[in-house]
């Protein structure tokens, strides 16, 4: 009883109708930067509907149970995902020099964008019953650095830069929330800075520092692995102010945008659509993240806030970095844009991530 | 509900949530400033580059004019080579195996292709690049017959320059070949590629602009693979464009190749030398035959590394043009100069008698005579090439009025041909001999002048035309090459006048009196090149030269055994024909031939023969072995 009446009075419209817009626009632009591809991408705009409608539901269920059981099941979240990344190993296939996914019969899942929820929830979990609201030092950065560091491992085991960096980032926003000392914040600036050249040196593949240096040398070498990144930018520029229209971006009908279904979506819709129709998309965007945090900061207790913020950090995270990669303002890494960005595993878990949300939004008025 | 903890301690979060909204205004402004950038103030930019992807420009070679001589026989056109262009992206194990088997190619070439193909960088990998130059037609059918199974593969049908006389004159036609580097710094802005074809000697290079015309280019929409794209007709239509070429325009040059056949005939035997035909009464260059030639099919590009070798290296030096950029000692053809101008300034009278010993002493130097002529006035001189009557005169003239004659002449600067790089040739003054030798000028190299000896230097053109304005009585002409310049149809684009450079001031009676003494030359029984005149054929006129070589300035690096041949004399003759009326002035030189008369002289007579008489006139006759009387 409690379920309907929540539903019916605190159904939180504005995040339901801008996630709706965001995906309608996507399937859209899908279809468009599909149409020039042949063979099996041709009809991704149709999977990412059924991935779409199957995220709904799965947001509809993590929307209707109460999220404190999330938080009582949080270190379980937290163990299921932790052994389907270790399975990834034992069962995936590698695809263009990385072990991604688990098939599944005729899909395959990838553990690591599921991952990121439920480290959302762990993390929160975490957070949520040490209600201390004196500064912090290092040594309580200790357990939820454990909680980054299995998952963040695993992933750049597979290797997936790309996702370790969101994960990275997720952390870092949560870790916001609460009050860090000053001086526990300069060690640890000092100490990070300390070790990137390390990081540079034997963390990063040979492939992702040529993206860096190419990312910050873009003229040296334009058909090398600067190639992605420029050919975007031609795609973006030439769009201008109102686009050269539905289905008719030169640069995507001629296939000079690589992975232009996966991570390279927008280019598609910002050449089609212009300046006018990108500025539209990230206000969606923006205010699909203002309004998370918004969530958070009328949640009832910090397991809701940290989640609403994580979720949110998710979201907003991903989107910049990936529009701030596809218009060169940052190196190509391998993120995906919510819900624009072809990918059942990647849908499903801002779906569920969306459902989260509506959880902490609906639950402000009660207990 | 006790199942569920409630804990409220959220407080701490708050102040943080403005910073978070702040940094996400902020993100979100930077991105959009950053699409303002690239959509709205570049944009222009980013088109062109989005439009340049898409469009891949082949080129539509124009047609080169073709040159014809002054009978309208075709001395360049040409012929269609058929050109392989390959897209390097789509060129895999399986296309390159099949390309190789219908080109019929050997290991050898094929990893030779292989290999080019991977070298090419990859901004132009999506793009057409020549893969196979002037394939045979059996091969071009076997590529048409498959075409479907090679994709991004093109065969452009290119017009080549064929040449019908082969290496009839060579060096004054010229060739073709690619643009070098150096060329396209220079030739920036007249739509030169890499590639492409320039004018590199003779009249292909001087008139390149006439003959080259414009290209054209066919733009086609292509995906990124280089592929052309069907089935978007309102983008194609948009893009696609075909821009005609506009064909070169056609030359008429002033050459005869049947009197360039004539000159390669007459030089049969002879390794080396030239020959120039100019009209007397037009300046218009009927002949310019250098001897050894080359091919000029061959030199289009495909001249192997060996026959280039041999090119350059071939003692008789090929690739020297012998009739403008070679230059030679006159010998006796000067004489006439000298004369001229001991009668045109009143020093002498041609009455005037000198006795030839056969040597002219001067202190302690013996200058010798070619025999002893015993009595001779000047046209006697003349005609017997008497150098002891030459020495005396040039006594009285003085080497500055001989020099200023010369001059007048056309000696000692650029006649003004246009093709090739002309000499100038030298006219020594007493100033410059002075200069030259330590400030001491000595008499000695007034006398060797006089002869056409010593330090003057003359071309083979400079000499024809100096023959002809002494057939003409003093007009000297600028020789002329092109005739006119015209369009594929035949209509007549410009014409070019002949251009008389000066009319030289000589008395008539002074050159009447030239021209006896070298109507002598050749048919008086004492004439030097009497034995080379044409019984009852064309009456020539004209002066034999045998001139000595520097005895001291042999080149270093030639080979000993050839010295015998380097030391001997070159042999001239120059003059006219008919000599009563003439129309045609010569000048012939068979390097290291010997004596004028003797070889020389019957190549310009048999020529003349050819080009005025209608041929040998004893061809015909019945066969006989003839008695000398």
């Amino acid at each position: 009883m409690a379920l309907r009446r929540g539903f019916q009075d605190h159904f939180d419209w504005p995040l339901f109708v801008t996630t709706a817009a965001i995906s309608v626009v996507g399937v859209i632009n899908l279809y468009s930067a599909s149409s020039a591809a042949g063979g099996a991408l041709r009809d991704v705009y149709i999977q990412q509907i059924y991935w779409l409608t199957l995220g709904a539901g799965a947001a509809v269920l993590v929307a209707a149970v109460d999220y404190r059981h999330f938080e009582r099941f949080g270190w379980v979240a937290y163990g299921v995902g932790i052994t389907l990344l270790v399975l990834v190993f034992l069962l995936a296939r590698e695809i263009r020099g990385s072990q991604r996914w688990i098939p599944i019969g005729s899909f395959s899942l990838q553990p690591s964008e599921l991952m990121k929820l439920f480290f959302i929830i762990a993390l929160a979990k975490h957070l949520h019953n040490d209600p201390r609201t004196e500064g912090r030092t290092l040594k309580d950065l200790i357990i939820p650095g454990l909680i980054l560091l299995f998952p963040l491992m695993l992933i750049l085991a597979q290797p997936d830069l790309g996702t370790a960096l969101i994960l990275v980032f997720v952390f870092c926003t949560i870790m916001v929330l609460t009050h860090l000392k000053f001086r526990s914040l300069a060690t640890l600036v000092v100490t990070l800075a300390a070790s990137a050249p390390m990081a540079w040196e034997y963390l990063l593949k040979d492939y992702q520092r040529e993206r860096v240096t190419s990312f910050l040398n873009p003229e040296k070498d334009v058909l090398g692995s600067g190639w992605h990144a420029y050919q975007a930018k031609v795609a973006i520029g030439s769009g201008g102010i109102l686009g050269k229209g539905f289905l008719q971006g030169t640069q995507n009908q001629h296939k000079f945008l690589p992975d232009q279904h996966s991570d390279f979506p927008f280019p598609v819709w910002a050449e089609e659509h212009g300046f006018l129709g990108s500025v539209v998309l990230i206000m969606l965007y923006m205010v699909l993240v203002l309004w998370g945090i918004k969530i958070a900061s009328e949640a009832k207790d910090r397991f809701g806030a940290v989640v609403a913020v994580g979720v949110s950090a998710l979201i907003f995270w991903q989107t910049v970095i990936n529009l701030g990669m596809v218009c060169g303002l940052l190196p190509v890494v391998g993120i995906t844009l919510p819900l624009f960005s072809y990918g059942g595993s990647s849908v499903l878990t801002i779906m569920a991530g969306i459902g989260l949300l509506m959880n902490v939004s609906m639950r402000r008025f009660h207990f | 509900m006790n199942l569920l903890s409630v804990r409220r301690e959220v407080g701490e979060f708050r102040k943080r949530y403005k910073w978070m909204v702040l940094f996400v205004l902020v993100a979100m402004s930077t991105i959009m400033g950053r699409l303002f950038q690239l959509q709205i103030m570049q944009n222009a930019r980013w088109q062109v580059e989005a439009e340049r992807n898409i469009t891949k420009v082949v080129r539509l070679p124009a047609t080169r004019g073709i040159i014809r001589d002054y009978k309208g026989r075709i001395i360049a056109q040409n012929r269609p080579a058929y050109n392989v262009y390959v897209t390097p992206q789509l060129v895999g194990e399986e296309q390159l195996n099949a390309l190789a088997e219908l080109l019929s190619l050997d290991a050898d070439a094929k990893q030779r292709f292989a290999k080019r193909m991977e070298s090419v960088p990859a901004r132009r990998r999506s793009h057409f690049v020549l893969a196979f130059n002037d394939i045979t037609r059996d091969q071009y059918a076997a590529i048409e017959t498959h075409r479907r199974e090679l994709p991004g593969l093109n065969v452009v049908a290119t017009p080549v320059r064929s040449y019908p006389f082969k290496a009839l004159g060579a060096h004054t036609i010229g060739f073709l070949n690619e643009v070098s580097a150096e060329d396209l710094k220079r030739l920036t802005g007249l739509g030169y590629g890499a590639g492409q074809s320039v004018g590199r000697s003779g009249v292909e290079r001087a008139w390149e602009s006439y003959l080259r015309g414009k290209d054209g280019e066919l733009r086609v929409v292509v995906d990124v693979q280089g592929q052309e794209l069907d089935g978007t007709p309102h983008r194609v239509a948009q893009h696609a464009v075909r821009e005609e070429p506009t064909p070169g325009l056609d030359l008429r040059v002033t050459l005869d190749m049947d009197m360039m056949r004539a000159a390669e005939r007459a030089f049969r035997g002879q390794p080396s030398g030239g020959v120039a035909v100019v009209d007397i009464k037009t300046g218009r260059v009927r002949a310019l035959y250098s001897k050894p030639g080359y091919d000029l099919n061959e030199m289009g590009g495909g001249l192997s590394e060996l026959r280039a070798k041999e090119l350059f290296e071939n003692p008789f030096r090929p690739l020297i043009d012998k009739t403008t950029y070679e230059t030679y000692f006159p010998g006796s053809t000067f004489k006439p100069i000298s004369a001229i101008a001991a009668l045109q300034d009143s020093i002498m009278t041609p009455s005037v008698h000198y006795d030839c010993p056969g040597y002219y002493e001067l202190g302690q130097r013996r200058f010798r005579c070619s025999h002893v002529h015993g009595d001779t006035d000047m046209r006697e001189a003349i005609t017997q090439s008497c150098n002891v009557y030459f020495y005396k005169l040039a006594e009285q003239v003085g080497i500055d009025r001989i020099a200023a004659y010369a001059r007048e002449f056309g000696l000692g600067q650029k006649t003004g041909l246009g093709i090739n790089t002309e000499a100038s040739g030298f006219v020594p003054t007493r100033d410059w001999y002075a200069k030259n030798h330590n400030n001491k000028y000595h008499l000695g190299f007034t006398l060797n002048t006089a002869i056409g000896q010593g330090d003057t230097r003359v071309t083979l053109i400079q000499l024809a035309m100096l023959y002809s304005a002494i057939a003409s009585g003093g007009a000297l002409y600028v020789p002329q090459l092109v005739e006119r310049v015209e369009q594929a149809d035949g209509s007549i684009v410009e014409e070019f006048p002949p251009r008389v450079r000066r009319h030289i001031n000589v008395d008539p009676v002074h050159i009447a009196l030239i021209k006896q003494g070298l109507l002598g030359v050749v048919n008086d029984r004492e004439g030097t090149a009497y034995e080379a005149r044409v019984e009852g054929g064309v009456i020539v006129a004209g002066k034999t030269g045998t001139a000595e070589v520097s005895k001291h300035k042999l080149n270093p690096r030639e080979d000993p055994r050839r010295e015998w041949y380097n030391r001997r004399a070159h042999s001239w003759f120059a003059g006219f024909a008919p000599a009563d009326n003439p129309e045609l002035a010569i000048a012939v030189i068979v390097e290291h031939g010997g004596q004028g008369g003797k070889f020389a002289a019957p190549i310009a007579t048999s020529v003349l023969q050819d080009a005025l008489g209608g041929g040998d006139p004893n061809k015909n006759k019945p066969l006989l072995i003839s008695k000398k009387p």
